[in-house]
């Protein structure tokens, strides 16, 4: 009896081993990396984590920490980093993490694609996917490394150093302790990884006709069929070839630029023939979309199929989807959004007269005591000034610091304008937040546009040889670019005689370049950038605009509303300052640490 | 002591451990140490034990574990022995020590040593608290205990906030500090001082008595029935309670907490040598509230000019079309006369929600269920038994709403022949919703299953005493929402020796198994040893003032994997995570490594030093027990991220190709006294118990490579050491600004916080942090509990006393970080302005986030240390000669008062909750009757 009892309880005990967790764990998902030689889906995803982490902002980010806009949330970090928080263990620009963490996903791709079993029986479709996957690894990899030199490239003891390269995957076992490559070996070896892209991606994804497959696929046996599976309309959105020309011209431009010149990575004259190679396949000059100034907001996206191709002004756009984020962040408190953007004065006073003017220029007609009337059309669409309206029911709003609403000057912290101005640019003004009738609409996000890379080609071509000689094959000037984009959006139609007055001197079309480039590009996170390479000023204050009732007239007064309390060595952006203490070889640019 | 020495050296397995007993325990009492009862003379150091059955009977307590570091060492109220994380065995099973009442238990006993907790593995590794609760005795007949309380609770104190005119007038300055102009009128800030129109003036006081009842009632009833004889006994106990809240308005009106529950328990004798037991327990649990946000959190952030609450129908313009359709369409009309009011910034809040958001009530029910078997096997092997216990526990929860949305309106005020009206009313889009639909939500269902079996083995020879024991013991929890379920396994072989109760040794080794490492890695080995001497016992030790002195040391390794905090942590792995998109394709799948592997990652080893000494005087009057122990975690995981380059890991979607390491040590160490005396001067009784406790911790290995300046060094430094600036004041003016070293951390102007700039590189950031303090995060470095019986014929008046002292704190509450949009307190009051500089006690208000400011420095720093007058009860115990012999065997009337006093530097601060319900003070009235 006792014995029988005690084995009874000892299958009690056997009951236990039953139990996953409490001799054996219970099973996880978890799996190896080499299943991705068997799994084509496994070998996907390792390469789409570095499309997941683009280096691309939807909202203004860095906007926020220039003189073009403030943020009106106490709490923003680049509002924190323009009035001096700015460290190197404090950085919200900071690339290193996320950036090197896609390169090592994009180097397990490089190094494997070739091993994987992709699961086509036919051999092309098969050595289709190697080139896919390949080509897109090497574009991403070349992307990355791109905006990783941007945030953290810099001058140390007289030499412009780049980032390390890497150029294989890392594990645990391997050498941390590397040296930075100097600017120009960075440069090459984006360059030498767009290049090797190009040679493995088609110009543009598309489905082609019989007859239209590479014969390296036909060779291998594939039709189309297989090749618009592989580079077909499907793809569209993924890297391609013209994309790529797009990502040469950025990195073009920025080489050349004042920051980084003296590396000797590029020229001007090198980045006019990398924006003019990338415009001439869309078109040139002559392909200049006319609404796409306006592109954000337009019936275009509405109606768009998803995989459509782009508008023409969109080079590289993100997925179009159903959203009211962007508006319930910066639409105005009585439309029952918190406001967050605030544009400048200083970018309000940066658009011209419509008649082509800047407002400081005596021929402009400007009236301090009317300021908003007469101006650049660009202005209005967007930015929100006192008395515009917005919203389905074009409710007008009132940004007076007298103002009986919450959209008044600084009425509600957190949700009025600390300005003056709200953002208008980027959203759909079909958007109603009322809670009783919440809508939301198509957002579409331009990645790269081909207005971005005519002021590219613009700026270059006017460095390098003047207003007014085509550079780099191709078949106009930094004047005629300047003009076409000013008359699209309806400054000067029919005559630009302050145009035509920059246009004699170098430095005035520079000026006049870059401040179409600030107008043009505004909220779309480059002014930030381009102040840095231009080695521009970036301590210029934010301002913003009092206006008041007095007897019955508005009154404009502008005032600082917050410092951008930036030192000469914050051109360059810091390396981690854990990573400098933890790696000996790794050197922090001059000025931080 | 060559016996002995002998007696270890044959012994192969050994581990460690000695008790220290307190609350007027007998010498001959049976204490419930692991898997077994100890006569307390037979403990050896690291452990105390608490008399739960008598304590209850001059001290009636709410919760189980309520001050207990009033009555034994070790233990101060937050752990034992520096360490937290305790396990709680109730009746031997992992339970909730808040789901035992006082009433049911007979005993709780603290395993404070490492020795003490070796034969339960891995999950009791940072000490046990076993409670045992309260078995059948042999009676004559039934015996019926019937116990009723009824009390209330008293807020002891509220945060004080500001005024709406005066926080208008300081929010003003704190823009004109950011060079704004003011927001407020003198002519706003005159109508809200003013009183006149509350309704469009509104100052909302969340603690006044329209809102707050000043007291709430707790009232419990228990009956206790027990009986049995030589085969049989039984015990059984049936309890409810009901407590209130403070709230008084609205639904909140009828917030409550029910308890029912019914515990009891049967030992039986089933023949000679098996007997067998069986406990049940089963709880329901209801608490009402209503829907909404927690009006204790709102109290300290919603600023009292926002919003009138209430609109008064009265004074709504009639001949307003817009007034009158909205008062036809509304279906909250509060009170017969107010409609709810808000604004478009504040659509809803805390005072609508009550009155119209709904209600809802959390139900939780728990069932509990032991059985065990003890079979006597002498006649296998003289001395040998084998017990066993099998325990299934199932708690649900689950939530049952009225979930309803309502509308509130901004008023539009008008001035019609100098009486103010509201001529218009605007929703702002909310709108009234009653569902009228009971939702289920919240809905969680967890289990527990234990298992333990034990052979015993006991021999004397002559005046060798010899005891072994070999324990099986298994536990494991499902837990809603949670994918892996904590275990503990555990096989553990114990041997005692002891010659003529003199020389004792103890040797044991546990082999813990963990799941949570790799293969070949899952067996942990924890040897323990422990040595006794009862030194009174010795002849030279004749006719000293000690009538017992013992004296114990102890060495153990503990293996445990209660801080690796997952499975497969050794793993390296990919998982799928996130989703890619472009134009044509939408929500595909990414892949990320989740860790880098490392094969070799091993338990954490608790080591452990104690020595303990008893020592009883005065004719055992007087007992003295004292510890000391020296604990190291050795091996704590850490993740590598000095080891290996900061983009080894990334936040989203979360990959990392970092691997984990056994490598941190945290060592504490530290001492407890107890002292007891007990003493009868014919009608008058004295008892009084002390208990110090004290402990130090420090980061005994520490990897810190991420920091450049020795004083950054984590290593070293407390485990609960505080960071952070060292402030010298405000900044005077200007120039000190410009000729200070520059702020990283925010904007600075005259009346800021400035601080040294440790490192001298002329910046103040991070790097600047220095430990500022201990903050006594394993409870109060220093703990001390004092209790006091004094009994008067039948009379008999207890008092506890508790004290913490040596912890710190940072004032960084929203009560004193107060910036942006932030309610008011009454500590912007002492603000820096050019004309209070010299006495200035808080830094300039800013209507900006302030980061400059609120930073942990010294300026923020306060000591928590206090001491409690925790409980003070008077009981009255009617005697039989007035009793008589009647059915009523029993009358005890008591009354007792908790939380009464508290004596320390900074009480205003520690009597102050800021964002959740106040403390308060508990008065009760209670009668005992036994039949």
């Amino acid at each position: 009896m006792k014995l029988k009892n005690i084995f009874l309880l000892g299958a009690a005990t056997v009951a236990f081993t039953a139990c996953d967790d409490m001799f054996t764990p219970a099973l996880e998902n978890n799996q190896d990396i080499s299943q991705m030689y068997n799994d084509a889906d496994f070998a996907r995803g390792l390469l789409y984590n570095a499309y997941l982490v683009l280096p691309y902002d939807g909202s203004p980010s860095t906007e926020l920490a220039t003189d073009n806009a403030v943020s009106n949330d106490i709490d923003n970090n680049y509002k924190k980093m323009a009035t001096g928080s700015w460290a190197a263990n404090n950085n919200p620009i900071n690339q290193w993490d996320v950036r090197y963490h896609a390169i090592q996903y994009c180097n397990i791709m490089i190094e494997n694609a070739a091993k994987v079993s992709w699961g086509y029986s036919n051999e092309g479709m098969n050595q289709m996917y190697i080139d896919n996957f390949l080509g897109n690894a090497y574009a991403l990899r070349g992307l990355h490394m791109m905006y990783l030199l941007r945030a953290h490239a810099g001058f140390v003891g007289g030499e412009y150093l780049g980032v390390p390269i890497h150029s294989s995957s890392e594990d645990g076992s391997s050498d941390f302790n590397l040296p930075r490559n100097t600017f120009k070996e960075c440069v090459d070896s984006i360059m030498s990884d767009f290049n090797k892209a190009l040679a493995l991606l088609p110009e543009e994804y598309g489905d082609v006709a019989e007859g239209g497959v590479p014969a390296k696929y036909t060779k291998m046996g594939a039709d189309n069929s297989h090749y618009n599976r592989a580079f077909g309309n499907v793809q569209r959105g993924k890297i391609d070839g013209r994309i790529i020309s797009a990502f040469k011209a950025q990195l073009a431009i920025m080489a050349a630029s004042p920051a980084y010149a003296e590396a000797g990575a590029m020229t001007y004259a090198d980045a006019a023939k990398y924006a003019a190679e990338c415009l001439t396949k869309f078109g040139g000059l002559s392909g200049l979309q006319q609404d796409g100034w306006k592109w954000y907001d337009s019936d275009l996206i509405d109606n768009m199929g998803a995989t459509d191709k782009n508008p023409a002004e969109i080079i590289w756009r993100g997925n179009l989807e159903k959203s009211n984020g962007l508006e319930s962040d910066n639409y105005p408190p009585t439309l029952f959004g918190k406001g967050r953007v605030n544009p400048t004065q200083n970018l309000v006073d940066a658009f011209p007269m419509a008649n082509g003017y800047p407002i400081t220029d005596a021929k402009s007609g400007y009236d301090p005591k009317n300021p908003y009337a007469g101006r650049d059309p660009r202005l209005a669409a967007y930015i929100l000034v006192n008395g515009s309206t917005i919203g389905v029911d074009d409710t007008p709003i009132n940004t007076q610091a007298d103002s009986e609403t919450l959209d008044g000057l600084n009425r509600e912290n957190g949700s009025s304008t600390t300005t003056g101005y709200y953002m208008r640019k980027l959203m759909r003004s079909t958007i109603n937040l009322n809670p009783s009738s919440n809508t939301d609409a198509y957002h579409l996000q331009a990645r790269i546009r081909v207005t971005e890379i005519l002021l590219d080609y613009a700026e270059a071509a006017n460095e390098a040889q003047g207003p007014k000689v085509a550079v780099g094959g191709a078949p106009y000037t930094a004047y005629d670019v300047i003009k076409a984009l000013r008359k699209r959006a309806g400054v000067a139609v029919s005559a630009d005689p302050y145009l035509e007055e920059c246009a004699s001197s170098k430095d005035k079309m520079r000026e006049l370049i870059r401040n179409e480039r600030r107008l043009e590009l505004c909220f779309e996170n480059h002014r930030f950038w381009d102040l840095r390479r231009w080695k521009a000023n970036l301590t210029e204050s934010a301002k913003g605009i009092n206006i008041t009732n007095v007897g019955g007239v508005p009154t404009y007064k502008t005032f600082d509303v917050e410092a951008r309390d930036y030192k000469d060595y914050m051109i360059y952006g810091p390396i981690p300052y854990s990573e400098v203490l933890k790696w000996s070889n790794l050197l922090q640019n001059d000025g931080w640490r | 002591m060559n016996k002995i020495s002998k007696h270890l050296l044959s012994a192969v397995l050994f581990s460690v451990g000695m008790p220290a007993v307190a609350q007027e325990v007998a010498d001959t009492t049976l204490v419930n140490v692991a898997f077994q009862k100890v006569a307390k003379e037979d403990l050896m150091g690291g452990v105390s034990v608490v008399d739960y059955r008598s304590l209850m009977e001059k001290n009636y307590n709410t919760y189980s574990m309520d001050n207990m570091q009033g009555y034994v060492s070790g233990f101060n109220g937050a752990g034992m022995w520096g360490f937290t994380d305790q396990l709680v065995l109730i009746d031997g099973v992992p339970r909730e020590a808040n789901n035992v009442k006082p009433v049911e238990i007979e005993q709780i006993t603290f395993l404070k040593g490492a020795q003490a907790v070796v034969l339960y593995g891995s999950r009791a590794a940072k000490g046990a608290v076993l409670i045992t609760t309260k078995r059948g005795k042999v009676t004559d007949g039934l015996s019926v205990n019937v116990r009723a309380n009824t009390g209330w609770n008293i807020a002891k104190a509220y945060p004080e906030y500001l005024s709406s005119a005066e926080y208008m007038s300081l929010y003003n300055e704190a823009r004109a500090n950011d060079g704004k102009a003011p927001l407020y009128s003198q002519q706003d800030i005159y109508n809200y001082a003013s009183g006149r129109n509350p309704f469009r003036y509104p100052d909302i006081d969340f603690y006044s008595s329209d809102y707050i009842k000043k007291a709430y009632n707790r009232t419990d009833v228990t009956a206790e029935i027990e009986g049995g004889n030589e085969r049989t006994k039984f015990y059984s106990n049936v309890s409810y309670y009901r407590q209130g809240d403070f709230l008084n308005f609205g639904q909140a009106k009828n917030n409550s907490i029910d308890r029912f529950n019914v515990r009891g328990n049967v030992d039986m004798q089933l023949n000679d040598f098996i007997s067998a037991y069986v406990n049940a327990n089963a709880t329901y649990y209801n608490s009402k509230s209503a829907n909404g946000g927690s009006y204790w959190s709102q109290a300290a952030s919603f600023r009292p000019n926002r919003v009138a609450p209430l609109l008064p129908m009265d004074v709504f313009d009639k001949n307003s079309m817009q007034v009158v359709n909205v008062l036809a369409g509304t279906k909250n009309i509060i009170d017969g006369k107010y409609l709810l009011g808000g604004t478009q910034t504040d659509l809803t809040n805390i005072f609508g929600d009550y009155y119209a958001a709904g209600h809802n009530t959390w139900t939780s029910r728990q069932f509990q269920f032991d059985a065990g078997l003890n079979f006597d096997l002498s006649s296998v092997l003289k001395g040998l038994s084998f017990h066993t216990t099998i325990a299934v526990d199932y708690a649900t929860t689950y939530t049952t709403a009225y979930n309803d949305s309502y509308a509130t309106y901004e008023p539009t005020w008008a001035d019609y022949n100098g009486k103010e009206v509201i001529v218009g009313l605007d929703s702002h889009g909310t709108q009234d919703k009653h569902t009228g639909n009971q939702e289920i939500s919240g809905s969680t269902s967890n289990q527990t299953i234990a298992f333990n079996a034990h052979f015993d083995w006991a021999r004397s020879f002559g005046e060798h005493s010899v005891s072994a024991m070999l324990v099986a013991n298994a536990f494991q929890q499902t837990i809603s929402g949670q994918y892996h379920k904590p275990s503990n396994a555990n096989l553990a072989l114990q041997a005692s020796y002891d010659f003529g109760k003199k020389y004792y040794a103890t040797a044991a080794l546990a082999t813990p198994w963990s799941a949570k490492l790799a293969e070949g890695h899952r067996l942990g080995l924890s040897p323990s040893l422990t040595l006794g001497w009862k030194m009174h016992k010795e002849s030279f030790m004749e006719g000293s003032i000690f009538d017992e002195l013992t004296l114990s040391a102890s060495y153990s390794s503990l293996k445990s994997d209660l801080d690796i905090q997952d499975y497969f942590m050794y793993l390296a792995t990919y998982q799928s995570g996130g989703w890619a998109d472009w134009n044509g394709g939408t929500g595909i799948t990414c892949m990320q490594s989740k860790r880098g592997g490392n094969e070799a990652l091993g338990f954490i080893s608790r080591n452990e030093i104690s020595a303990s000494v008893h020592a009883a005087l005065l004719n055992k009057a007087l007992t003295i027990d004292a510890s000391y122990f020296n604990s190291t975690m050795k091996g704590l995981i850490i993740e590598a991220v000095n080891q290996m380059p900061s983009y080894f890991f990334s936040y989203y979607p979360e990959s990392s190709f970092r691997s984990y390491l056994n490598y941190n040590n945290d060592n504490r160490s530290g001492f407890d006294v107890a002292v007891n005396y007990k003493k009868q001067f014919g009608d008058f009784g004295v008892q009084f118990g002390g208990n110090v406790t004290y402990y130090k911790t420090k980061a005994s290995k520490r990897d810190d490579d991420a920091y450049e300046n020795a004083y950054q060094y984590r290593q070293g430094k407390p485990l609960d050491a505080i960071w952070g600036y060292e402030c010298l004041g405000f900044y005077k003016d200007q120039a000190d600004v410009d000729n200070s070293p520059a702020s990283k951390l925010g904007t600075t102007k005259p009346g800021d916080l400035k601080y040294k700039d440790q490192n001298g590189d002329g910046i103040i950031d991070n790097k600047d942090q220095v430990e500022l303090a201990k903050g006594g995060w394993y409870g109060a470095p220093l703990t001390l509990g004092l209790n006091l019986t004094l009994k008067y014929k039948d009379f008999s008046l207890f008092a506890l006393g508790v004290g913490g002292f040596g912890g710190n704190a940072v004032k960084n509450n929203s009560y004193w970080w107060v910036m942006g949009e932030n309610k008011y307190s009454a500590a912007v009051r002492g603000r820096w302005t050019p004309e209070t500089a010299a006495t200035a006690t808080y830094p300039r208000l800013t209507t900006e986030a302030g980061t400059n400011n609120f930073q942990p420095s010294d300026f923020w720093l306060y000591s928590t240390s206090r001491f409690d007058l925790a409980k003070v009860q008077l009981t009255y115990d009617m005697p039989k000669r007035i009793l008589g012999e009647g059915i009523v065997k029993g009358l005890q009337i008591y009354v007792s008062g908790s939380n009464l006093l508290t004596i320390a530097k900074n009480r205003q601060i520690l009597e102050m909750n800021v964002g959740s319900a106040p403390q308060s003070r508990f008065y009760n009235l209670g009668v005992k009757v036994a039949f």
